[in-house]
């Protein structure tokens, strides 16, 4: 089997508001036979807001944490699609101006690091499917999720924009569909599939557009009568599991859809136990997958 | 020969009570655009399908639908590609998303030159063009960050999938903001204070949800929301104190000071202490889950190697540099792991 090893970039949210994410994807990353070797050093991405007061430093700390998987020799490895997408198009923007990448190095010179350019940044539903590889995935499966319709919910960052991401069709993408279907589950083509959480405007527009877009999407998942949503991004996690209270009220109206982090899922399929993954840490109940399960 | 179906939205508010589809069968032809497949359904078939169109050749702008769920100009695609794309025998043509239909594909577009209007999308000169005859002079660089954002044609593919429009229609849109970006940004151009008060009347400027859906619409390689972040930029750097100004300060602190973000006081410092007493219910859920760490609030974890980050930032606080926009046409972002399998992957964008 090919070296499954990744230096593993967390991020804040399965840090801070998602540790069951976290952990999870540990637990699963592991019995699937891929080695992560969390980055310690790495600081948080700037999510886009760094970006837009100081785009240099936001392009020179995040030239760091890809620097720090240059250390290790190995492809950055992430689980958050924000994350993803600030880390790829810092790759994107120094790889393609030579002059940009000399100031940002000279910059890291003072902390003695170099941004050379040659690890990738990679995401954990990717690997997933490139590295560890949908045979290995199906023949690992224990408890398949045959009784239960899964509505794939992408997040923005990992189709779009396909000149930084391209990893699949952002119009057409497939893979979450695909493991699903290798873990026994019945995907649905629900409307919100490829739309946004809203929780990048929480701040400036909760009322106005935010926690709308959550209960449409909520909404959408829950017309196809999907038993839960599953999610590669945390962000997308927080504001469609934590804020669906507060979607709800929104919109006056109950919803109940629960939200599966990816590896949570993987996670009951291959035989973790539903506490074990952290279902019990959501705040849309889960007892229904849970009791189903059992 | 091979045929396909065009299942064209049809709706004619003189007659009909609600909107239906009504479909076509046609060959498959080498070559042949959407648009060319609606001009033969309308010739051969039903006189009645309404659309619009001018230039056939992605100059105009007129022909934007929304074609099996994504906007593009109709003129710009072909009929295999979008068949192979969705791996279908049907092609879907809707108007496109966020606006009034008037008949079949044709819309209101009244709505969208008002909303055009609030930033003034014209050029309103600094001063004077020079006494010798001359032009405007620019430098490469004032030019550069104009570049793109000038090639918009107002097709409003960006307006109909934009995400925070679906949300709300008092949005002023990605196409709205990147136009009031290409003059804000103008070295010549001299009204960029009243732009930007136009464009943060009601936080409008910071309702987008960074869905990046317009860039990826776009036919004309204008990257809208790097715009409207770069309209956001100015906005920082010409000191208004807006959400996003504030939230984009925790997040340069959390960095220098810890490394990651703390989540936990995130509220206080982004609402003040009342403003984060509102949010005392969404707090305490999570407490009681276990999602947050307690001891996040008073500081909590730092990073490993915090003392470069620290150095880091100095260091790169002083220096200036001017930063090329992307150059996106026709790139494909390249992995260098040849070996890697990749799933389903036809093509870079939605719309090539």
């Amino acid at each position: 089997m090919a070296e499954l090893r990744y230096a593993f970039y967390t991020g804040c949210s399965a840090k801070g508001v998602a540790p069951e994410l976290y952990n999870s994807t540990k637990l699963v990353a592991e019995k699937l036979g891929m080695e992560l070797i969390e980055l310690e050093a790495a600081t948080c991405c700037g999510a886009g807001a760094v970006q837009e007061k100081d785009e240099f430093l936001a392009l020179t700390i995040n030239a760091r944490n890809l620097a720090l998987a240059e250390e290790l020799g190995l492809d950055l490895l992430t689980i958050c699609n924000t994350c993803t997408v600030m880390l790829r198009e810092t790759k994107f923007k120094l790889d393609n101006d030579p002059e940009l990448k000399n100031a940002v190095n000279e910059v890291l010179k003072e902390a003695g690091l170099e941004y050379k350019g040659n690890s990738e940044v990679t995401h954990f539903l990717w690997e997933l499917i490139d590295g560890v590889g949908l045979e290995k995935i199906k023949e690992m499966v224990v408890r398949p999720l045959k009784e239960f319709k899964i509505a794939p919910f992408y997040g923005c960052h990992i189709i779009r924009p396909p000149y930084l991401i391209g990893y699949e069709d952002p119009d057409n993408p497939k893979s979450i569909e695909m493991l699903i279907e290798v873990l026994g589950g019945s995907p649905t083509d629900h409307e919100a599939k490829l739309a946004c959480c809203g929780f990048h405007s929480f701040w400036s527009a909760e009322d106005k557009v935010t926690l709308k877009l959550t209960a449409m999407d909520a909404e959408s998942a829950k017309k196809e009568k999907a038993d839960f949503m599953v999610t590669p991004c945390p962000l997308c996690h927080t504001q469609l599991d934590a804020m669906q209270p507060e979607a709800e009220e929104r919109i006056g109206t109950q919803i109940g859809m629960p939200i599966l982090h990816l590896p949570q899922m993987i996670g009951l399929a291959i035989g973790f136990k539903p506490d074990e993954l952290g279902l019990n840490k959501h705040i849309v109940s889960t007892a229904e997958i849970v009791q189903k399960v059992a | 020969m091979e045929k396909f179906k065009l299942r064209i939205f049809r709706y004619d508010p003189t007659k009909d009570t609600d909107p239906y589809y009504k479909t076509y069968e046609l060959p498959v032809e080498k070559g042949m655009t959407v648009l060319a497949a609606l001009f033969k359904a309308k010739e051969e078939q039903d006189p009645s399908i309404s659309f619009r169109y001018n230039c056939r050749a992605a100059i105009c702008g007129s022909c934007a639908v929304r074609i099996n769920g994504h906007a593009t100009l109709a003129c710009k695609v072909q009929v295999t590609h979008i068949l192979q794309k969705y791996e279908t025998d049907t092609i879907t043509v809707d108007p496109i998303g966020n606006v009034r239909p008037l008949k079949d594909l044709i819309y209101d577009m009244d709505w969208l030159i008002d909303k055009l209007k609030r930033i003034k999308p014209w050029f309103i000169p600094k001063e004077p063009p020079p006494s010798d005859g001359t032009e405007y002079r620019q430098d490469p660089y004032d030019h550069h960050r104009i570049d793109f954002a000038s090639d918009c044609i107002l097709c409003a593919s960006c307006m109909s999938d934009c995400n925070a429009l679906k949300a709300n229609k008092d949005y002023h849109g990605p196409m709205v903001l990147s136009k009031a970006y290409r003059f804000a940004a103008d070295s010549r151009d001299g009204a960029k204070e009243e732009r930007l008060n136009a464009v943060l009347d009601n936080l409008n400027l910071e309702w987008c949800v960074r869905c990046w859906e317009c860039t990826t619409r776009c036919p004309k390689e204008v990257q809208p929301f790097e715009n409207i972040i770069r309209l956001r930029i100015m906005a920082a750097e010409e000191g208004y104190k807006t959400p996003g100004e504030i939230h984009a300060e925790i997040f340069e602190k959390d960095i220098l000071n810890r490394g990651i973000l703390n989540e936990m006081l995130l509220p206080m410092k982004q609402e003040g202490i009342f403003g984060a007493l509102k949010r005392a219910p969404f707090g305490i859920r999570m407490m009681v889950k276990g999602k947050v760490n307690f001891a996040d609030f008073f500081g909590g974890h730092k990073i490993k190697r915090l003392e470069e980050v620290q150095k880091i930032y100095e260091k790169a606080k002083e220096k200036e540099v001017k930063i090329k926009l992307p150059q996106i046409m026709g790139v494909v972002y390249e992995d260098k792991r040849k070996t890697r399998k990749r799933a389903n992957f036809t093509e870079t964008g939605g719309n090539k």
